[in-house]
């Protein structure tokens, strides 16, 4: 079947695939330790048996049974030399059940390991462990291929690019999603569908994991995106645990009462996944099979993706700002970095221009003397790992390009292409075969053409080609080609016909902003009066700094004065969350200062130093200030937590606060000879030998100091001689002990018997995760449930 | 018994609230400003950004399941009441563990040192969660393959120190996971360091189709 075919195939209606075959074959007494594949190669009648059913049911497409017949995860039975072999039998046995009444598909799926960096399968050995698999289905004689169930986009590239290096059959991509409509590796539908359509795959869609119910939404997320066929293929519903066993419990008339609604989602083709059987086939087919067929959207969307996130790119959208800071010409931080492989600097600056407002993230590694290969390949990783945005793959190498296309696990932009001959023979096809998209670059051999036309002859030229290549508009940026206007002339005013020429025909667009003001002093004038320009003539993108708050400014004000930021809501969401956006008009109402009180009682750590010293300067005496206002405040604190309307970052916030206070006035009390917060006893506070969770202990530390204890904090993993020695050497009142674990605690009695032994009239308190009243009292010691709940009970005990 | 599985650098999803919710915040009661709200939202990317999450997984057969004691492949015993009743069903299981790894704990310290103790805790209850999400991360990989061979993962797992399975048995997961290989490693009183690491195991049980 060729892959036009196989379209035409999918136009003339709904189509029917099959059910669930393993569970089916286990019921024929296929042993649970078995290797599925090779026991159905050995058993053939009994597959053949369960395929035929699905035939007579209504399938228009079988899956082979080759769901495990990947090299690597045939190896697990000790076969994977008959990798090939087995592939080719279980096509052939399936070709046999279809008899000319259905195609079928070679079905491919994960090998169960996940692939670097997150498991120990390279992408090669994944690609060259399905090319076996793929090699012995087409010897079968398969019709076309299906990927399925697969939980990692990078898993599943390797799949389908296996199979796109070896031939030309239609492949069809299932994958599985959570709640919450993202794989367990966290892909969303959208990213998966437009990196998986622009790598190659005839349809795509989800199958396994949830129920017909949950599949609707995933499909109505792909439709708007979808240039391919959809297709579902759920279970019969979530296995639920029913009378002590787990089942599928959803039953044929349920399961089919979904198909309207996921046609209506925009499925193509449906059928079903565990819990399935041909009785629920049947049904479908007879459900779904009056529906006509689901046109695919002709999307004119530019849309690149990451493993995690979707970014479409169009002029009548907010302009999309590429951040240009990953790229190491004239940063000798950046160069010196990468020289040492140091990534956690490359990780840094993809996450501040995310959070400066990057919609994607240009990586460029032209560092001399290294090779641009590795570095970029390690950059784009680095930058995968710590950001979800889309990448812009800057190089003019080839080499290092594929490299960086071949491992990324999304669709990517590839800056750039230009019309040099070498530039289209070598990177166009690269583009081609990954699926990415490109920036358009209106330069020759020649060189930087002056005028605007000379460069749209260009554009015109390298757009014929890319046609060939099966590129159409949307998968390109045109690069309006910026130069400086330093040397004077029309540079600016060609870069904006270039712009308007691309915007009325139909091109998306993209300039290298910095370059127009190159050689002038205060460059951001000029940058930010030329992209207003420019958003003006319909540019849709801009490589540029991020973190430049003036070109921000200005990207969000042209994006509404062009209608681009729907009602201003993106204007008016990022302008209402600023503090202060610059300018007396937009100042928000100054804020009243807080009272000492009220800065304890809302944690203002930063603020109290400057409150109390106001209150100094009126002539307040600390102890005033004390008495008065802090005290109240941190026992405020206290109620509010106890009543749970502060949880416990609130109360330790207002503990700081009260510590900064005391810190503030520390100077003033020893001055005046006054005494601060009147001592209520002294506590020797320790995590137990063998212990070394001690933040719990810490907070109490820290909340009966603000509460007017001494505390002698002796740390974590303390020997109990220590502890009491401690105590006699302070006199201590109180002895507070902490420990997390059943295997530590013990040490709890030992330290209260010593106590006693030596002859301390000090009370212990203790407190962890395992330990409660009861065996608190069984050694005589109390027990508090938190650490406000210390400073209570440390009251309570001093008192008694 | 099958290998061991490692796998590194996994973001799992989780739910924020739950990180509020070891917090102590009740929802409808507890109230906190938009600076508050800015707070925890910067100070949990943090603590993403610093997790190196590392987990691991191997499948052991069960030869016996009496009365709460749990006798596995190679001959290890799991005791635990609980435990025995969870794995009643179950022929395998699997043993799992994941850390949330060692700088977020360094910066948890330096927060706690530098009078930042709100910031530590709330990245102290991002980290546990984050760790959590690790194991959630593991059964939910597992159970995709599993569900097609017909079997599922119990709902629940298990893990030392629950209920009456002692944390002591927590040196049969070090060794037969060998956590030192995750960068973990355990104290003479059956501590793991770094501190945000968890060990658990769960059944492997049939689907019925009918």
């Amino acid at each position: 079947m060729t892959r036009q075919e196989f379209k035409d195939y999918f136009n003339k209606g709904i189509v029917i695939l099959d059910g669930a075959t393993g569970t089916q074959l286990y019921k024929s007494g296929m042993p649970v330790e078995a290797c599925p594949e090779k026991w159905a190669a050995e058993n053939p009648e009994a597959l053949i048996s369960v395929q035929k059913r699905y035939v007579e049911s209504g399938s228009d497409i079988l899956y082979t049974f080759t769901m495990g017949g990947n090299a690597i995860k045939l190896s697990e039975y000790g076969l994977k030399p008959q990798t090939r072999e087995l592939n080719k039998r279980l096509a052939e046995i399936t070709k046999n059940a279809a008899a000319g009444k259905a195609l079928v598909a070679g079905d491919i799926s994960s090998c169960g390991i996940l692939l670097e960096p997150y498991g120990e399968i390279g992408f090669e050995e994944s690609v060259e462990s399905y090319k076996e698999q793929v090699k012995g289905l087409f010897e079968g004689g398969v019709d076309l291929f299906v990927i399925e169930t697969m939980l990692d986009i990078q898993e599943t590239r390797a799949a389908l690019i296996a199979i796109r290096e070896l031939c030309d059959l239609p492949a069809m991509v299932t994958m599985t999603f959570e709640d919450g409509m993202r794989t367990l590796m966290g892909t969303d539908p959208v990213s998966a569908l437009v990196t998986l359509q622009s790598l190659g795959a005839d349809a795509v869609g989800c199958n396994c994991s949830s129920g017909p119910a949950e599949m609707v939404d995933i499909l109505k997320a792909m439709k708007p995106y979808a240039k391919v066929p959809l297709i579902a293929k759920p279970n019969a519903g979530k296995p639920r645990l029913v009378d002590g066993n787990t089942v599928f419990n959803m039953d044929s008339d349920a399961f089919c009462s979904y198909a309207e609604a996921l046609i209506g989602a925009g499925a193509n083709a449906l059928g079903g996944c565990c819990g399935t059987t041909p009785e629920y086939i049947k049904k479908l087919s007879e459900t779904a099979g009056s529906f006509p067929a689901q046109k695919p959207v002709n999307t004119t969307f530019a849309m690149v993706s990451s493993n995690r996130q979707t970014l479409v790119i169009h002029r009548d959208k907010p302009l999309t700002i590429i951040g240009e800071r990953l790229n190491p010409t004239g940063k000798k931080f950046l160069r010196e970095a990468l020289t040492q492989n140091n990534m956690d600097k490359v990780a840094q600056l993809a996450r501040e221009q995310m959070e400066a407002g990057a919609g994607l993230l240009d990586v460029n590694a032209g560092v001399p003397g290294l090779d641009e290969k590795t570095v970029l390949v390690n950059m784009v990783q680095a930058v995968l790992d710590s950001v979800p945005l889309p990448l812009c793959l800057d190089s003019s190498s080839p080499e290092a390009l594929e490299a960086a296309l071949r491992i990324y696990p999304g669709r990517a932009v590839i800056n750039s292409i230009s019309g040099e001959e070498v530039k289209m023979e070598k990177i166009l096809p690269l583009a081609a075969k990954y699926g990415a998209m490109f920036i358009l670059l209106p330069i020759d051999d020649k060189g930087v053409p002056v005028t605007a036309e000379e460069r749209i002859g260009v554009i015109k030229r390298v757009y014929d080609t890319a046609k060939s290549y099966g590129f159409s508009k949307e998968d390109i940026l045109v690069d309006g080609v910026v130069m400086t206007v330093a040397t004077g002339g029309q540079a600016a005013g060609e870069t904006l016909k270039v712009l308007s020429w691309c915007t009325d025909n139909g091109f998306n667009t993209v300039v290298g902003l910095s370059n127009v003001s190159f050689g002038l002093p205060a460059r951001e004038n000029i940058n930010a009066a030329f992209l207003a320009m420019a958003v003006a003539y319909g540019l849709s993108s801009a490589i540029l700094n991020p973190n430049s708050q003036q070109l921000m400014d200005i990207k969000r004000a042209s994006d509404v004065l062009k209608a681009r930021d729907s009602n201003a809501s993106e204007y008016i969401r990022y302008y209402s969350s600023q503090k202060s956006v610059g300018g007396q008009a937009s100042q928000p109402a100054k804020k009243v200062k807080p009272t000492a009180f009220e800065a304890v009682l809302n944690g203002m750590g930063d603020e109290i130093a400057d409150v109390v010293q106001a209150d100094l300067d009126k002539g307040l005496s600390p102890k005033a200030i004390i008495d008065n206002s802090l005290i109240p405040a941190i026992q405020k604190v206290g109620e509010l937590y106890e009543d749970k309307k502060y949880f416990l970052p609130q109360l330790i916030k207002g503990a700081e606060a009260m510590q900064k206070a005391m810190e503030e006035l520390g100077p003033y009390l020893q001055k005046e000879t006054e005494a601060g917060i009147e001592k209520k006893g002294t506590i020797v506070m320790a995590t137990v030998k063998g212990d070394i969770h001690d933040i719990g202990k810490n907070i109490v530390v820290l909340l009966l100091r603000n509460y007017g204890f001494e505390v002698i904090d002796l740390g974590k993993d303390v020997p109990a001689d220590r502890i009491i020695q401690a105590a006699k050497d302070n006199n201590a009142d109180i002895i507070g002990l902490s420990a997390l674990m059943t295997t530590t605690m013990t040490e709890m009695p030992k330290i209260a018997r010593m106590a006693a032994d030596a002859g301390l009239k000090v009370r212990i308190m203790v407190g962890g995760a395992v330990l409660d009243n009861e065996y608190a009292r069984s050694f005589g010691a109390h027990y508090s449930k938190d650490a406000y709940s210390a400073v209570r009970l440390a009251e309570s005990l001093l008192k008694s | 018994m099958e290998n061991i599985r490692v796998l590194k650098g996994i973001r799992p999803s989780y739910n924020k609230s739950l990180i509020l919710t070891r917090l102590g915040y009740k929802r409808g009661v507890t109230g906190f400003d938009e600076d508050f709200q800015r707070l925890l939202d910067s100070t949990i990317k943090r603590a993403e950004n610093l997790c190196s999450l590392a987990l691991a997984y191997r499948m052991v057969g069960i030869d016996e399941n009496d009365n709460g004691a749990v006798r596995l492949e190679d001959g290890t015993v799991l005791s635990g009441k609980a435990l025995s009743k969870m794995l009643s069903q179950s022929q395998k299981a699997v043993l799992m563990a994941s850390t949330a790894g060692s700088h977020i704990m360094e910066e948890i310290r330096t927060l706690m040192d530098s009078g930042k103790a709100s910031e530590a805790v709330i990245m102290d209850a991002a980290a546990s969660e984050i760790a959590d999400a690790g194991l959630d991360f593991l059964m939910g990989y597992i159970g995709t393959f599993l569900r097609r061979q017909g079997k599922a993962l119990t709902k629940h797992r298990f893990s030392p120190g629950y209920g009456d399975f002692n944390i002591e048995q927590q040196a049969h997961f070090a060794r037969l996971l060998d956590i030192k290989e995750l960068g973990i490693s355990m104290t003479d009183t059956c501590m793991l360091v770094p501190e945000k690491s968890v060990l658990a195991i769960a059944g492997i049980i049939e689907i019925k189709t009918d």
